[in-house]
């Protein structure tokens, strides 16, 4: 279903939204930082960004949250209370919602995890579309255009927007706000559709992944992971703003009164020392040649079909030594 | 909605603990959520995950066959932070238990096979269900061979069980070898002395000099410490084993044990696996096409 919001809808649009829950959206965090931060008015936010630094993961796995609270003593366990409340997520790119989409089959396909899957249901997903800059790779990854995995997606056209209407959640949305939106009428249509052209021509960088997953096997013994080891920080700072990295750790935190305590999980990262560490002291991934190549081989594998990069580029971003994904990827190919 | 939180543990009380050496324990279980026990049917070949709370939880494999239903026994040794933990422990203290997770070793195809067992040091503990499954049921199966490594006779897990396979296994048609790797161990040398065709002196692959080991209508099983494997594999190659035919548990760092924290993955481009949730059990076949397994 297609429809059409007004650019002066906006501010009623957000409302609407409001009154559901808590509305995050991307907020300029200095330079040419994002994050989807807590906004209580449109202008906070700045629907025309390019990437946040860390992915929309956080609000499904949190940096850090509490698995239970524990009592030793009467041997009894307390889950977290199931959080309240909707929160909206307005202004979430293909890509990122692709990874959304890349979760759902780990956490929620297989063995579903509770908290995922109740913040995945209490999360509205509003879409909106974007235009690559010199690091976004998504057109090939197959990520740069989304058909399904949002409640409502906004494309920019001259007036307002496109809005496509993912889920019977999408819907309501529209109909609770029929004032806001309108039939999108065959001229907003064409617009859309000639955008979106446009926009997939956008793009400068191009991976070829077709097969990449053989041309990681046939390079395990590439010189360049050796050569990217000598450049890695091992910082785990890729992992951190990957939109598919989903590795955790789990912590017990004991109460002074050493009776009582937590079990934490927080988010976990390859790049570092500790992930492939077996207790007696055996590393299964001991030195930064094993954990690159890990973590590329990782990014490069399959799930269910699905890719398991986005090609957002936040690793190349925000990478201090100025590894690029691309770069390496290529090499892997034999094309650099 | 009430939803199964796959990350709870259920308490199971300690009945028994058993000294095997100075750093193993064998440690018996029985589970306080009688509902939680009925449900909780494991295969050879699975693991747990365990928890002390307010220091963590540790994946360990399961040490025996399905007897009792609420009964669950755990070969532990004392190697990191939550190992340790449990070693302080005492009879009546409460463990905290998920699971059972992982595959398991193909019994049901195995029947009708003879079944060659490979186990260097701990890594008997999850072969010793595998073992029991196999003696319970002991017309399904042809013969047992078991090639056991140890360090010294110390450090022998379930030695009054073994050492009884060592000496009356024939009656069962189980061959028991045994191999230490402390050539000045006096009690493993009487035993050398005593049976040379059953026990050496070397590392466990030695014992391939001791046994046939055809690889017709055999399925072999190993389990030990990550550098074994391909030597034992090898043995089994030079055999004409098939691939397909020998099967591997592994060890790797698990932190949730349902395929999510990561921890665990193995494998390159075309072939990563969770060894939780895709292992532990794999075939050599698997390792053939699974970068960095072994």
């Amino acid at each position: 279903m297609y429809k059409k919001l007004a650019r002066e809808e906006l501010y009623g649009f957000f409302e609407s939204l409001k009154k559901m829950g808590e509305v995050y959206a991307p907020v300029s965090i200095g330079g040419s930082s994002y994050d989807f931060k807590k906004v209580s008015s449109p202008n906070e936010a700045d629907l025309t960004y390019t990437r946040t630094m860390i992915p929309p993961k956080k609000f499904f796995v949190k940096t850090k949250e509490k698995i239970f609270d524990f009592d030793e003593e009467k041997a009894k366990f307390r889950e977290p209370k199931e959080e309240e409340g909707i929160t909206v997520v307005l202004g979430i790119h293909p890509c990122d919602i692709h990874a959304v989409k890349l979760l759902d089959k780990v956490y929620m396909d297989e063995t579903p995890d509770k908290y995922y899957v109740e913040r995945r249901e209490n999360t509205v997903l509003v879409g909106v579309d974007c235009h690559p800059d010199e690091n976004c790779f998504c057109k090939s990854t197959g990520t740069s255009y989304v058909a399904d995995g949002f409640d409502l997606f906004l494309h920019e056209i001259s007036g307002g927007y496109f809005v496509r209407v993912g889920s019977e959640r999408g819907y309501q949305i529209i109909e609770g706000n029929k004032n806001l939106f309108k039939d999108a009428e065959a001229k907003d249509a064409e617009e859309f559709r000639l955008n979106e052209k446009k926009r997939q021509a956008e793009f400068k960088l191009d991976l070829n992944v077709l097969g990449l997953q053989d041309m990681l096997d046939m390079s395990y013994d590439n010189p360049v992971w050796k050569e990217t080891a000598d450049e890695c920080l091992g910082c785990g700072t890729c992992n951190l703003t990957c939109p598919t990295c989903r590795c955790y750790d789990v912590v017990d935190n004991v109460g002074l009164d050493l009776k009582t305590g937590e079990r934490v999980r927080r988010w976990d990262s390859c790049m570092l020392r500790k992930h492939g560490l077996v207790a007696g002291g055996l590393n299964f991934r001991p030195t930064r040649v094993e954990r690159l190549l890990n973590r590329f081989n990782c990014k490069g594998s399959l799930r269910e079909g699905m890719l398991n990069c986005v090609g957002c580029g936040r690793c190349t971003v925000y990478c201090p030594a100025d590894i690029d994904f691309v770069e390496i990827m290529k090499k892997v190919r034999g094309e650099l | 909605m009430e939803r199964n939180n796959v990350l709870v543990p259920s308490p199971a009380k300690i009945v028994k603990i058993e000294s095997m050496t100075d750093i193993e324990k064998l440690i018996e279980l029985e589970f306080v959520d009688k509902d939680f026990a009925k449900n909780f049917i494991y295969e050879p070949g699975q693991f747990v995950e365990v928890s002390v709370m307010g220091v963590g939880e540790a994946p360990v494999s399961i040490c025996a066959a399905r007897k009792k239903e609420d009964i669950l026994e755990l070969c532990v040794r004392r190697v990191g932070k939550v190992t340790n933990a449990i070693h302080r422990l005492n009879v009546g203290d409460l463990l905290w238990v998920r699971g059972p997770y992982g595959n398991n070793f193909p019994m049901k195809n195995m029947e009708g096979k003879n079944l060659l067992l490979v186990g260097g040091g701990l890594g008997i503990a999850p072969l010793r269900g595998v073992l029991q499954h196999a003696l319970v049921n002991r017309e399904k199966y042809g013969e047992i061979t078991v090639l056991y490594g140890v360090r010294c006779y110390t450090s022998m897990l379930f030695r009054d069980e073994f050492l009884q396979l060592f000496y009356d296994g024939d009656k069962e048609n189980v061959k028991f070898l045994l191999s230490y790797e402390d050539s000045a161990d006096q009690a493993c040398y009487e035993l050398e002395c005593e049976r040379n065709d059953r026990c050496l002196s070397g590392v466990v692959t030695k014992l391939f000099q001791l046994t046939e080991a055809a690889p017709d209508n055999t399925y072999a099983v190993i389990c030990g410490p990550p550098i074994m494997y391909k030597f034992v594999v090898r043995e089994l190659l030079q055999r004409n084993f098939d691939p397909r035919h020998i099967y591997m548990t592994l060890e790797r760092r698990m932190k949730c044990g349902v395929g999510k924290c990561g921890h665990c993955i193995v494998g390159s481009g075309t072939s990563i696996r969770y060894v939780c949730k895709d292992g532990p059990v794999f075939t050599y076949w698997d390792a053939m096409n699974t970068k960095g397994m072994i």
